[in-house]
């Protein structure tokens, strides 16, 4: 019952989602105001189907109706309530539904805050969302149905992959095809003004909130995907670049990218075509993200299982790159430039090179994500790319960016002369040589991590010094406090200091990063009762081994008491899980954490014979924690930006 | 035209460097996937490369020693075993009988030098128990470790 109303749900939709792509070309043929109210109708009407819909799967998840194949296969009569709900993004049916309900949502919302606005690009960009939306609900209703039946209905699900049971999954898919989809507003705005020819800053001004929004879920996704790596996976690190790591963090690149030339364009005019290419290479890759992840041509701990789905993607992907570009081509004649750089010495050109920096990054990452197929398919041979390229590649380009990131904020726009150059940069720059020069003095005796440490040290003090600069400022003409001061200064100008603010959370997951990838220490040793394993500045004492039946599994734990420093801290529990549908256990790692550095302990097997012998692997990784530190900053600093405010559309940035 | 220039030339030199960039990392990076027979045919030419060898792992062909955390086994792919030996931590999924892919080089004696295993996963995550209730021995050697 509950299968088939969210099977004709899903049908209905896609010939909503048609009227969508019709009614807006209707429109513009007949001149007809109807057909734009129809427009607008079939977006609600879709709003509403496919949330029939997902609640149709939920509540065949939650009450377990193993009449559903999909529901079968994710859940189980002994899963918890909240997992049941998580079940929806636990595999690629209802990943995809939620995919194209949170695409709905977000159409809907564009659809009913801008009705009265936007006359003319509105329609449009409304058949920019039927389309991706047809052709998920495409997908959906012939290709890979969520609601398929299974006969005989078993008596018992398999179960949700025990990997996905933790919190941080529920968020992570969410938080992730949040920012994919935010990119369809700004990409869908961006094909109407190709469409409308209106080619001005319009797009940009109207979708630049959502590509703060898109940007914002994109970072969180990746983040929560990272910690979820370090917290769950066990393996004591947070990034492998796996293809689908990639496949996820490739469009934050582009989309980082946009975010900085759109200022340029509002500000001067310039890199019209740039930005449109841009967005249209962030939407092409969330498709393709998916295509890698789904098509199964790679094998990943993200990819579900191979299917038919990845050849439609492909194929969506091949129309969206030659529709796109071809637009853009049509209206070339259009999109002339006419202001021309200044100076290689100016905000624009900081900014360009940035531009520059990030598409580098996405270039080589890209290559080395798909090399192995191409090598495969052109010389069949079969080679994997190692993270060593990624990193080799990447670090120096990221450090490159961290300079930048100094700079570009603070730097005069057009031509900075001599004496902007001094007044923002000498002392910030004076400040970070002399902190380098203690690191090196101190410890720090490498060369990359030291130049990455000074950049890091530099933009901080760029920021704080600038701040300091207006608030003095501030005292001088309104007698404002410290406080008093930086509200009314985040105020006045809430993109810049929100910008800010984020650029110090980018430079704190840096920190995390940079601190982890050098000075990471590894040891791992097979214990006996009351033996030590010495690490860093812990000793780390096996205390015996305890098992415990859970809902779902069974826990066998190891007791390891922790001494730091010589100091008893107390003990860890690392454990390995067994569950009954799977042939092997899977580890739970623990660690402890402090603000210098992680204590991270891994229970990796145990003896078959007794119980006073477990093999442990630990790791002690320093600054791990400011990461997660840095994506609150950047929550912050993101939420400064968009936050609703009277008046306060400051032309500044 | 002069700025043309400039930008040309500063557009090339971008490129000459992150292809550098590119072909060094490759170069560094690059793995490649043989199977045992394979190997065998080439052992002489191979000597010193750093490769991944995929295959099954011959069952009863395993020496652990957990004392040292020493694994010494045979990886095969039907035609051909070779032998293959780890000092460390095998993943979880690592076991006779099952898939694995192994990373190294040949050592001086012949036998492939691991530094790492990967466990090959099957497509589907979780395998189907066609509804029969758990074994209580599921859990390898916990009747020791419970008493």
């Amino acid at each position: 019952m509950i299968s088939s109303l969210g099977h004709i749900s899903v049908a209905t939709a896609f010939i909503a989602a048609v009227c969508g792509i019709v009614c807006p070309i209707l429109a513009a043929r007949s001149c007809q105001e109807r057909y734009l109210a129809y427009a607008r109708y079939a977006i609600f009407g879709q709003f509403v189907l496919v949330t029939l819909a997902a609640g149709a799967l939920i509540y065949g998840l939650v009450t377990a109706d193993f009449s559903i194949k999909y529901v079968a296969f994710n859940t189980t009569r002994a899963t918890p309530i909240y997992y049941r709900v998580t079940g929806l993004w636990g595999a690629l049916e209802g990943s995809l539904l939620l995919w194209e309900w949170v695409l709905i949502i977000f159409s809907g919302i564009i659809a009913w805050i801008y009705r009265g606005r936007h006359q003319e690009s509105l329609p449009w960009a409304i058949m920019i969302f039927s389309i991706v939306s047809a052709f998920f609900l495409g997908v959906l209703a012939f290709v890979s149905n969520p609601f398929e039946a299974v006969s005989p209905v078993p008596l018992d699900g398999r179960g949700l992959n025990p990997l996905l049971e933790d919190a941080n999954m529920m968020t992570h898919p969410p938080l992730l095809y949040t920012g994919f989809v935010g990119l369809t507003v700004p990409y869908a705005f961006a094909m109407a003004a190709l469409i409308t020819g209106k080619l001005d800053e319009a797009w940009i001004t109207s979708t630049r909130r959502w590509t703060i929004i898109a940007w914002f879920f994109l970072t969180a996704g990746n983040l929560v995907g990272a910690w979820w790596s370090y917290h769950v996976l066990g393996w004591g690190g947070y990034w492998a670049w796996d293809p689908v790591e990639n496949a996820a963090f490739m469009p934050w690149l582009p989309a980082t990218a946009f975010l900085h030339s759109i200022q340029v364009q509002e500000r001067r005019r310039m890199l019209k075509v740039w930005n449109l290419s841009l967005i249209i290479i962030a939407f092409s890759l969330t498709i393709f993200g998916t295509f890698l992840t789904r098509s199964g041509i790679l094998s990943s701990i993200h990819a579900f299982s191979a299917g038919p789905v990845g050849g439609f993607f492909l194929g969506f992907l091949a129309v969206i790159l030659l529709g796109s570009f071809g637009l853009l081509a049509y209206r070339a004649d259009l999109l002339k430039e006419q202001p021309e750089l200044d100076s290689m010495v100016s905000r624009e050109s900081a900014f360009l090179l940035n531009n520059i920096v990030l598409v580098s990054a996405l270039f080589t990452i890209f290559l080395g994500t798909i090399f192995p197929l191409i090598s495969e398919a052109v010389a069949g041979v079969q080679v994997s790319v190692g993270a060593p390229y990624f990193n080799s590649v990447t670090v120096p380009l990221f450090l490159f960016l961290v300079f930048l990131m100094g700079v570009g904020p603070m730097i005069a726009w057009r031509h900075a002369s001599w004496d902007n150059l001094r007044r923002n940069f000498l002392w910030p720059a004076l400040g970070a040589l002399v902190f380098g020069l203690a690191l090196f003095i101190w410890k720090v005796k490498e060369f990359l991590p030291l130049l990455g440490f000074t950049l890091l040290a530099f933009v901080v003090l760029t920021i704080v010094y600038d701040t300091a600069l207006a608030l003095r400022a501030r005292k001088r003409i309104a007698g404002e406090g410290i406080v008093r001061g930086l509200i009314t200064l985040a105020r006045r100008n809430q993109r810049r200091y929100g910008g800010l603010i984020v650029h110090l959370g980018v430079v704190l997951i840096i920190l995390g990063i940079a601190g982890s990838m050098t000075y990471s220490i590894e040891k791992e040793a097979t214990l006996s009762l009351k033996q030590e394993l010495p690490i860093g500045n812990y000793r780390i004492q096996f205390e015996g081994l305890k098992g415990m039946r859970q809902p779902t599994h069974f826990r066998v734990e190891g007791a390891f008491r922790v001494f730091h420093n010589g100091s008893d801290e107390g003990i860890l529990n690392p454990a390995l899980k067994f569950f009954p549908t799977q042939q092997s256990p899977i580890g739970r790692a623990v660690h402890q954490s402090s603000l210098t550095e992680d204590l991270y302990l891994i229970l990796s097997g145990f003896s078959e014979i007794d119980r006073n012998q477990a093999t442990l692997k630990a790791l002690v990784r320093p600054l791990v924690v400011w990461m997660w530190i840095g994506g609150f900053v950047i929550a912050f600093g993101t939420l400064i930006c968009i936050w609703p405010m009277k008046k306060t559309e400051a032309s500044e940035t | 035209m002069n700025k043309n220039r400039r930008f040309l030339i500063g557009g090339v030199i971008i490129l000459a460097a992150l292809s550098y960039m590119i072909y060094g990392g490759m170069q560094e990076a690059i793995v490649y996937f043989v199977t045992p027979t394979e190997l065998k045919a080439n052992e002489r030419s191979s000597g010193d490369k750093f490769l991944r060898m995929g295959g099954m792992v011959v069952k009863g062909s395993m020496h652990k020693d957990l004392k040292n955390l020493t694994y010494r086994f045979d990886l095969t792919d039907g035609g051909t075993n070779f032998p293959v030996f780890f000092k460390g931590v095998p993943p979880d999924l690592f076991t006779e009988g099952k898939g694995a892919v192994v990373e190294g080089r040949i050592g001086p004696d012949g036998v492939f030098q691991a530094t790492m295993i990967m466990a090959k996963h099957s497509e589907e995550y979780s395998p189907h128990t066609d509804g029969k209730p758990p074994s209580k021995s599921f859990v390898p050697g916990w009747e020791a470790v419970a008493k």
